[in-house]
């Protein structure tokens, strides 16, 4: 039986939408998947996987999205099962694996520090060790989800004598214990999405490391991609966040409510903001063709700077629109409202997960191939880098 | 995604053209022609048609040609455009050849797209390339019927490769509404323009009771020349994508090789962060480009939205790669001898050519809200 008819079949069998799309039946459905491989299909089968292709792994994630099942393609999009796979001790992997695809564990991120932003390998949280524990100090910030996480994925300073990249391991750590501090932090949109972090004599154990000792930057390397590869589609389009494409229709019926659809400079702007979302689509699409036919493609790290463009773009049009309503917010003036979160919000994109300077700097070596960014601190042992 | 897969074939051709533009278009022969009174080489165009069908290639086989379609133009046309190739292939093929496959007009297409194909035809369309928003096509000339046959007076300002043109392909109005005529390219007055670009030429034309065959029927040229500014659209968006992505290329090469203060300034961010936003532009551009090709291709109802908007994105596109590429090169970039400001000519003046952006921009807003 081919992949498709044997998934098919297994969904035909398992999968009832209308009881198990929510709640309890959804969380045993998801244990289902897990249990039968489909949910990481392209991983061996020792590791809950069927040990498929690729391309059948996209077609068992075609037919879980045909019927609109969850809890497939986790293979490529559970970063933490990924890299727990990827790097952890066996025993480790017995532990987390299987509860992190069915969804049990719930995680956080703890890499981000008030001193290390954009240059990641600076962080100076430090991990001690302690017989078979590390005892860990430091700071962590734009942690979302860590009141409510179980395991966050720690970035820490193991050895400080040698140059920063070398000096970083890699941790599963417990969330749940005395020494975790967990402050959230109000956003310039008033919203409070992330937290702040504090480990004061916070302990791990070692059989919680991901990789060897001093290998942490490696294994961050790894997360770090398997989370880009989701991020693309998580660019909020408003409060409620919809979709992407019905803003664009959205600000022509803005500049029809708010009078301004005969005003030409407006229309200039709506016709910009149109081709900025229209041609990153087909960059997008683009970009999936080239890869297709095996060829890399420039196209596809773009993504992120042109979706900053167009999110400030349409922001600052909405604003316009909106004139002085744009001083009042709250639930009495949504148009004002809505043009300054977004125009906030904004920043999310062109900050988060790399700011846009940062993304160009990449764009230009790794693309462009022009020469890398001279960094002073690059072969120096971190005890001796400067901080701040 | 049919749009953006490239079948072998289409590699083929891209490297063909552009092997052949590697010889008979280097930028010694661009300067060279650009200089010359005719502003192309006969004997290469002849070749293009011989050796490459390039004039044939949206003509069907039965005129002669290879029958291709919008997305080889395409490819044509994004190769024409890295070489800044001085020939009147634009105007021959994206418009007239593109015009008379439009018309309903059998006898016409099997009197003049034959002579297309074989290169022994150069042709254009007598619209006023500029400005179609206030001066529409066939707003400046008058056709009247007479005893003779018919007759125009009135001029064009714009005639893309006018000069050069053995057939002009003319819209005018008649009392029946606006028509299409043919008209012999020696019986019009021709006043080769001084122009910014000098490997693209533009004629003011002049017609004082000149002679002209009707193309099509009387009063019905409108929906035609609509449709065919569109394509002409797309094909011009794909010269400019072609264009500015080969002057991105080159300014990154310039950036690796010069050297200040003791390093390639193209280790500078100042220089780098200008470079990435400029991939992006020049990548969004081709791809623009190719989406509009292969819609065209594909008949979609929304083309004339879709035209606009994509050429709108690729005049803009091009205007800042070739301007921010004399930025980038500094003082050499400044000086004739440096190719960049052969391209920034090309840039600004096709980004005047059959509507600017802003016109482009008004025109998909309205099409896309009806």
């Amino acid at each position: 039986m081919s992949v498709r008819a044997e998934v098919a079949a297994w969904l035909a069998a398992e999968w009832d939408p209308a009881t198990m799309s929510a709640g309890r039946p959804r969380t045993e459905f998801v244990a289902a998947v897990v249990e039968a491989g489909w949910a990481a299909p392209r991983w061996p089968r020792r590791w809950f996987g069927r040990g498929l292709s690729d391309d059948d792994g996209h077609v068992v994630e075609e037919e879980f999205r045909r019927v609109g099942a969850p809890g497939s393609g986790q293979d490529r999009h559970n970063l933490y099962a990924a890299t727990v796979l990827s790097f952890g001790s066996d025993a480790l992997k017995e532990r987390f694996v299987g509860p992190m695809l069915r969804g049990e564990v719930a995680m956080c991120l703890l890499y981000s520090e008030p001193g290390a932003g954009s240059d990641l390998a600076a962080v100076r949280t430090r991990a001690v060790p302690d017989g078979d524990e590390w005892v860990v100090d430091g700071q962590k910030v734009w942690t979302s989800s860590a009141r409510t996480a179980d395991y966050g994925m720690l970035l820490c300073r193991t050895d400080w004598s040698v140059p920063k990249h070398r000096g970083l391991s890699f941790f599963l750590f417990p969330m749940r214990q005395p020494g975790v501090e967990v402050r959230p932090l109000r956003q310039i949109t008033g919203e409070s999405e992330f937290n702040e972090v504090f480990l004061t004599g916070a302990r791990v154990p070692d059989e919680h490391r991901l990789g060897g000792l001093g290998e942490g930057w490696r294994v961050l390397q790894t997360a770090l991609a398997y989370e880009r590869s989701v991020m693309g589609d998580r660019a909020r389009a408003g409060r409620s966040d919809r979709g992407m494409a019905e803003v664009g229709d959205e600000l022509v019926r803005l500049a029809a409510e708010t009078g301004r659809l005969g005003d030409p400079v407006v229309r200039q702007d709506l016709a910009r903001v149109a081709a900025l979302r229209t041609v990153n689509e087909w960059n997008a699409l683009r970009a999936k063709a080239e890869v297709e036919q095996g060829s890399s493609s420039s196209v596809m790290s773009l993504g992120k700077l042109a979706m900053s463009r167009i999110l400030h773009e349409s922001a600052r049009v909405r604003t316009a629109l909106a004139g002085p309503r744009a001083m009042v917010e709250g639930p009495e003036e949504p148009i004002g409202d809505e043009a300054t979160f977004l125009a906030l919000n904004a920043y999310f994109t062109s900050i988060g997960g790399g700011t846009d300077q940062i993304q160009r700097n990449i764009i230009a070596e790794r693309i462009l191939g022009l020469p890398k960014e001279y960094e002073v601190d690059r072969d120096v042992p971190f005890s001796e880098v400067r901080g701040g | 995604m049919p749009a953006f897969a490239v079948p072998p074939e289409h590699a083929d051709l891209r490297a063909a053209v552009r092997r052949f533009l590697t010889e008979c278009s280097p930028e010694a022969e661009v300067r060279r022609l650009m200089e010359t009174g005719a502003g192309h080489d006969p004997a290469v165009w002849k070749r293009m048609a011989g050796e490459l069908g390039l004039q044939g290639l949206i003509v069907p086989a039965d005129h002669g040609g290879a029958g291709a379609g919008r997305v080889e133009l395409g490819i044509v046309l994004e190769e024409a455009g890295r070489a800044l190739l001085c020939a009147p292939l634009f105007a021959t093929v994206a418009l007239a050849a593109t015009l008379l496959l439009e018309c309903d007009d059998a006898d016409a297409q099997a009197r003049y797209l034959p002579g297309i194909a074989t290169g022994d035809t150069v042709a254009t369309v007598a619209v006023s390339a500029a400005d179609p928003g206030r001066r529409p096509p066939g707003s400046g000339v008058a056709a009247a019927g007479t005893a003779e046959g018919w007759r125009l007076t009135g001029e064009e300002p714009y005639v893309v490769d006018g000069h050069a043109a053995d057939l002009l392909l003319v819209p005018a109005r008649t009392p029946a509404g606006l028509s299409l005529f043919a008209v012999d390219g020696r019986l019009a007055q021709r006043h080769p323009l001084q122009t910014v670009d000098r490997t693209r030429r533009l004629a003011r034309v002049t017609f004082a009771d000149t002679p002209g065959e009707l193309l099509g029927r009387d009063g019905s040229a409108g929906p035609v020349l609509d449709r065919t500014l569109d394509l002409a659209a797309v094909a011009l968006a794909s010269e400019q994508a072609g264009a500015a992505a080969f002057v991105l290329e080159r300014t990154v090469a310039y950036a690796k090789e010069r050297v200040q203060f003791g390093r390639p300034i193209g280790g500078f961010q100042a220089i780098k962060h200008m470079l990435a936003d400029l991939l992006l532009e020049s990548e969004s551009a081709i791809s623009a480009a190719r989406w509009a090709a292969a819609a065209a291709d594909e008949g979609d109802p929304d083309l004339p939205a879709l035209a606009s908007l994509v050429r709108a994105y690729c005049s803009d596109a091009f205007v800042r790669i070739a301007a921010d590429s004399i930025q980038i090169h500094g003082g050499i970039g400044f000086t004739w001898e440096q190719a960049a400001h052969l391209y920034l000519r090309r840039a600004r003046t096709s980004a005047q050519l059959l509507g600017d952006a802003a016109y482009h921009r008004e025109r998909h807003l309205q099409r896309s809200m009806t």
